[in-house]
């Protein structure tokens, strides 16, 4: 990644990160739109796995001293996903609108397995329609939110598959 | 190649081993010890997120605080607009009450249900919601607190149909307040709002009805009963009819505002309804026509007597003042000159002219 795309992607990560703390509380929806994992899987397909990993970390870290839940679930979330997203670029980040779609998804659900078991610490009915309800449609509805933005911003982005 | 490959994924590996770690260490950390961390996050790196994210929240609590405060202006305004309906219902039900009382007997309450349809422009007849079972028969007069609404025109056991005085077929006997003029009400063939206006036709050239005079119901032709209210003179209509007169009618009854009606039975028709429209119009004019004539006979009276006494009087005084000369042996004395016999005295003048002198 040449330094002009690697500005490119700071900013359209720090676009998101915005949009996070924005769009997210006006809208209020029950299942929101998580603009951070967004900016999280389009940095760490342009990094290596542990760099990936670090930039999910502070991005949790972020995401942890401002939210009211335990602090470090997120960290801890988004480095496996950010580590898992750069790993997996090659197969899964194509240039395939739907491929992106199910691979936000799969992201974002599993950031949410991973926040709110660690979160929870135990398993009860909420946790279940958390984890079985609300997550997958959080997911769906970041899925399509990061859809239109990789189609909006396709021009800037430049995607490599290796 | 291989070895620096192989050394990049120890790195990736190490990297994310010691997120994981230290992500662990961050949630196991006792609230105390991770505040302080996440404090200083929100007061350096994150402050401008913070500020981002404080400032989205305000402007929803203000759209939110916002929405409920049109709601709750919304359901005032419906909770006073049903208030308006309910007190512009109250006021119609206290009419009909109020009509019910002075005419004591004789009339079926009902709820008027308006059915126009979809071709027509003006309302033309209404369902109302009593029928025969209740006692509604064909033709019986329909009316409001306000005056005459329409006649029956077909009586099912639980419900009736009532044309209304905008029906192509209504009718109606009429007359003036004062009973001066006589004449039809037809409805008037009009659009808009003259659509609901009536015609008062057949009024003698003679009779000139003035702008306001209230029209009711004659009596003649026994479907309505004498003295309801139809409505009151706007115009008078320019028609080819040489010999009588045509007026346009503004009727005192809307029947978009009709809810409840009261149906008059046959024999409350056959006995009349009094002056429950009109009481003040009609019994004013009666009485001032009674006044007028006791009046007369009472002046005829006073007159006759006081002409009685007068002449009384005079014979009395004339045989008084004689009788006094006669005893005085007085010559004839000159004749009064007060005015009550100012006639006599000119006859007697006269009389004296045309006597002839003696001779001398």
């Amino acid at each position: 990644m040449n330094w002009t795309g690697a500005v490119r992607t700071m900013l359209v990560c720090a676009i998101l990160i915005v949009l996070h703390y924005t769009l997210r509380p006006l809208l209020a929806w029950r299942a929101s739109i998580d603009f951070l994992i967004v900016a999280l899987l389009l940095g760490s397909v342009r990094l290596r796995p542990g760099a990936a990993a670090v930039y999910g970390f502070l991005l949790g870290l972020v995401a942890d001293s401002i939210a009211v839940s335990p602090f470090g679930a997120a960290a801890l979330a988004m480095s496996i996903v950010g580590f898992g997203a750069s790993w997996l670029k090659a197969v899964f980040f194509a240039d395939n609108l739907a491929l992106n779609g199910f691979f936000l998804f799969l992201a974002k659900w599993i950031f949410d397995l991973i926040f709110l078991i660690v979160g929870h610490r135990a398993i009860d009915p909420e946790l279940a329609m958390q984890i079985f309800v609300w997550s997958p449609l959080a997911a769906a509805v970041t899925a399509l939110a990061g859809v239109i933005v990789l189609s909006l911003l396709k021009p800037l982005m430049d995607v490599r598959t290796t | 190649m291989a070895t620096a490959a192989r050394y990049g994924s120890r790195v990736d590996a190490g990297l994310l081993v010691g997120c994981v770690v230290l992500s662990l260490i961050a949630v196991v950390l006792k609230d105390e010890d991770r505040e302080p961390i996440a404090s200083a996050l929100r007061r350096s790196v994150v402050a401008p997120l913070v500020g981002l994210q404080r400032g989205a929240e305000r402007w929803r609590s203000a759209w939110v605080t916002s929405e409920q405060r049109q709601l709750a202006s919304d359901s005032i305004a419906i909770r006073g607009i049903k208030e308006q309906a309910a007190l512009v219902e109250n006021d119609q039900l206290r009419k009909i009450v109020g009509l019910g009382s002075r005419l004591e007997w004789g009339f079926i309450p009902a709820e008027a249900v308006h059915s126009a349809a979809p071709s027509e422009d003006v309302v033309t007849n209404m369902t109302l919601t009593a029928g025969s079972v209740a006692g509604v028969q064909r033709y019986n007069p329909v009316v409001a607190p306000e005056g005459l609404v329409g006649v029956v025109q077909t009586a099912d056991p639980t419900m009736s149909v009532a044309i209304l005085y905008t029906s192509p077929d209504f009718r109606a006997s009429a007359m003036s307040a004062d009973a001066s003029a006589f004449g039809i009400v037809y409805p008037h063939t009009g659009r808009g709002s003259a659509a609901y206006m009536l015609e008062l036709r057949g009024v003698p050239t003679r009779v000139q009805l003035k702008p306001g005079t209230q029209i009711y119901t004659s009596g003649l032709g026994g479907t309505f009963p004498r003295g309801i209210s139809i409505g009151t003179v706007v115009s008078e209509l320019k028609t080819t009819e040489p010999w009588t007169r045509t007026y346009l009618l503004r009727p005192s009854v809307s029947p978009s505002h009709v809810t409840t009606v009261l149906v008059l039975t046959a024999q409350r028709v056959t006995q009349g309804t009094g002056n429950v429209w009109g009481a003040a119009v009609n019994t004013d004019s009666a009485t001032r026509r009674i006044v007028a004539a006791n009046d007369s006979m009472a002046r005829q009276a006073a007159l006759i007597e006081a002409q009685a006494r007068r002449a009384a009087l005079d014979s009395v005084r004339r045989a008084t003042i004689d009788s006094v000369r006669r005893s005085l042996g007085a010559g004839v004395a000159p004749e009064p000159t007060d005015a009550r016999d100012t006639t006599r005295a000119r006859r007697d003048s006269t009389r004296a002219d045309t006597i002839r002198k003696r001779p001398t």
